[in-house]
């Protein structure tokens, strides 16, 4: 069973925070710091759960979702997408769940809840 | 109850205790920092910080008649909030609102004991003033000069007042359809005032952005730890308005959540102060409108957190808040104090808003009303019953909400 989450943020702090929080619950944590890497990494790799930072440096957010749910790899329609914005802009929750995303979270992200809501999808390994 | 007198006629008073409070912790993983230094939430788990007070001293020097006799307002509780210096103690007069009966609104649903306490007496015209002036006041304690808030209306009203009454620079967003009373009080107050167009949520973000760029001090609810603090000051006065025996329910509309929270806060606080006359417990009602009610949905489904509302819309622009930073905190209260959750229509609110007026003389604010219309859902539920002594809180005037009546 794979437990490989890929994180999609150009933050290096917010990487950080997830990646401590994930890797504490046994997660492997794949990193990409822009949208285009984040699709490619989606399409190459074996990812279990994607959280997609809408506000990227090259593509945005929405763009990575609408690229991941129309990939030729099958199984990218239907892996779970977080996406996670700091909602400065009308509708940004609303918009993400157009594209495709699964759940809506706004930052900052409160860890137990991050959990939740990846556990909802891949149980944790510990 | 205490046995001592009151700490500021005591002996041994100093400087250090014009406060009792010891630290802030996380209300996630308990972790503790210092109320001598600026923060705002956990870095680690990014959940509310709660001041925590050292109550086994406070009820050793602490009396609770002997705190009743001080002039009237929030800061006759200054043990009780984290300000050390009194200098600080910022006060356009908030707190000690009316409690008062309902004697006919109570006799038209068959309840011998309903209370509204009244909170459009604060400065401003909101329950607002009280959280804002603590909040400032620990922000003039600690060095910060520029404040920054997202708000759905109120909370900027109050901000930009308290910042002038402590020459702090204010600055507001707010979305740009709130009623025109807090647009226009918090320029008068001196604040710059960014009109979003958005609800609280996206205010927020932007709020937060403007914030880390600017250097500014982020006063959104929850993301400091004071605010709280001042709201929990409701909690101490109801208790002391019942005589130090808590009303069997409270009925709260529920924004942000700050003052459900801090009353809840506050009752544990009391108890710990042993000045509670019994061990029972009010249980709190969090009221939403049916446009926005991650609060319903969530306590509906036993969930610990809310879910983004999507779409939210509601004329009681203070309940607007698709979710809460302290959703959890919020939910647990309903949770361990065995009350519920209950969503109103807007129609609902503004009949229940006229009532209040017709049959009680008070012309509380929408969210206010949201009170009268959730009892009555819960009347016909049968989850009070006739005899139970039953506090609706109306957080401000309805005056503020002119340009959204008919």
């Amino acid at each position: 069973m794979g437990k490989n989450i890929l994180c999609i943020e150009d933050n290096p702090d917010n990487m950080l925070l997830v990646q401590r929080a994930l890797e504490s619950r046994g997660y492997r944590l794949l990193k990409a710091r822009n949208g285009l890497e984040g699709v490619t990494m989606a399409e190459s790799e074996d990812v279990d759960l994607i959280l997609l930072d809408i506000n990227l440096p090259d593509i945005d957010g929405y763009e990575v979702a609408r690229r991941i749910r129309n990939s030729a790899r099958n199984k990218l329609a239907y892996t779970p997408i977080i996406a996670i914005t700091a909602n400065a802009l009308k509708g940004d929750a609303e918009k993400s769940l157009a594209v495709g995303c699964d759940v809506y979270m706004s930052k900052p992200i409160n860890i137990r809840e991050l959990w939740a809501r990846v556990e909802a999808f891949v149980p944790a390994p510990r | 109850m205490g046995t001592g007198g009151s700490l500021r006629t005591g002996p041994a008073m100093t400087s250090y205790q014009s406060t009792f409070v010891l630290y802030l912790e996380c209300s996630d993983c308990g972790k503790h920092f210092s109320t001598r230094e600026i923060h705002t939430f956990c870095p680690d788990c990014q959940a509310a910080l709660l001041a925590r007070y050292d109550l086994v001293a406070a009820r050793e020097h602490l009396d609770r008649e002997a705190i009743s006799t001080r002039p009237r307002g929030m800061w006759r509780w200054s043990e009780l909030l984290p300000v050390q210096d009194p200098a600080n103690q910022i006060s356009l007069g908030e707190g000690d609102t009316p409690l008062l009966r309902l004697p006919s609104l109570g006799a038209d649903l068959g309840l011998s004991q309903l209370f509204l306490k009244d909170e459009s007496s604060n400065p401003t015209g909101s329950f607002k003033a009280r959280g804002l002036a603590s909040a400032i006041a620990m922000a003039k304690e600690l060095g910060i000069k520029k404040v920054i808030i997202p708000t759905a209306g109120n909370a900027g009203g109050a901000m930009a007042a308290y910042a002038a009454r402590a020459g702090l620079q204010a600055h507001i967003f707010m979305p740009k359809d709130t009623p025109r009373a807090n647009i226009t009080e918090s320029r008068m107050a001196g604040a710059e005032v960014v009109l979003v167009d958005g609800l609280i949520s996206e205010a927020a973000g932007m709020a937060g952005i403007k914030a880390r760029a600017e250097g500014w001090f982020d006063l959104s609810t929850f993301k400091e730890p004071y605010r709280l603090e001042g709201k929990k000051i409701m909690g101490y006065e109801i208790a002391q308005g019942f005589n130090w025996e808590l009303p069997d329910v409270i009925i709260y509309p529920t924004g942000g959540g700050t003052g459900l929270v801090g009353i809840w806060k506050a009752i544990a606080e009391l108890a710990e102060l042993g000045w509670l006359e019994t061990d029972k417990r009010p249980r709190m009602v969090a009221v939403q409108a049916e446009g926005c009610a991650p609060v319903i949905k969530a306590f509906q489904q036993k969930a610990s957190f809310c879910d983004f509302w999507m779409h939210a819309h509601t004329q009681a622009s203070g309940l607007r808040v698709p979710k809460s930073f302290a959703d959890r905190i919020i939910l647990s209260t309903i949770y361990e104090s065995s009350g519920t959750a209950v969503a109103v229509s807007d129609e609902a609110i503004f009949k229940s808003q006229h009532e209040i007026a017709c049959r009680e003389g008070l012309f509380v604010a929408p969210e206010g009303a949201a009170t009268l219309a959730a009892l009555k859902e819960l009347i016909q539920q049968k989850w009070v019953v006739p005899d139970e002594r039953i506090l609706l809180l109306n957080t401000g005037s309805g005056l503020k909400y002119l340009d959204h009546m008919g």
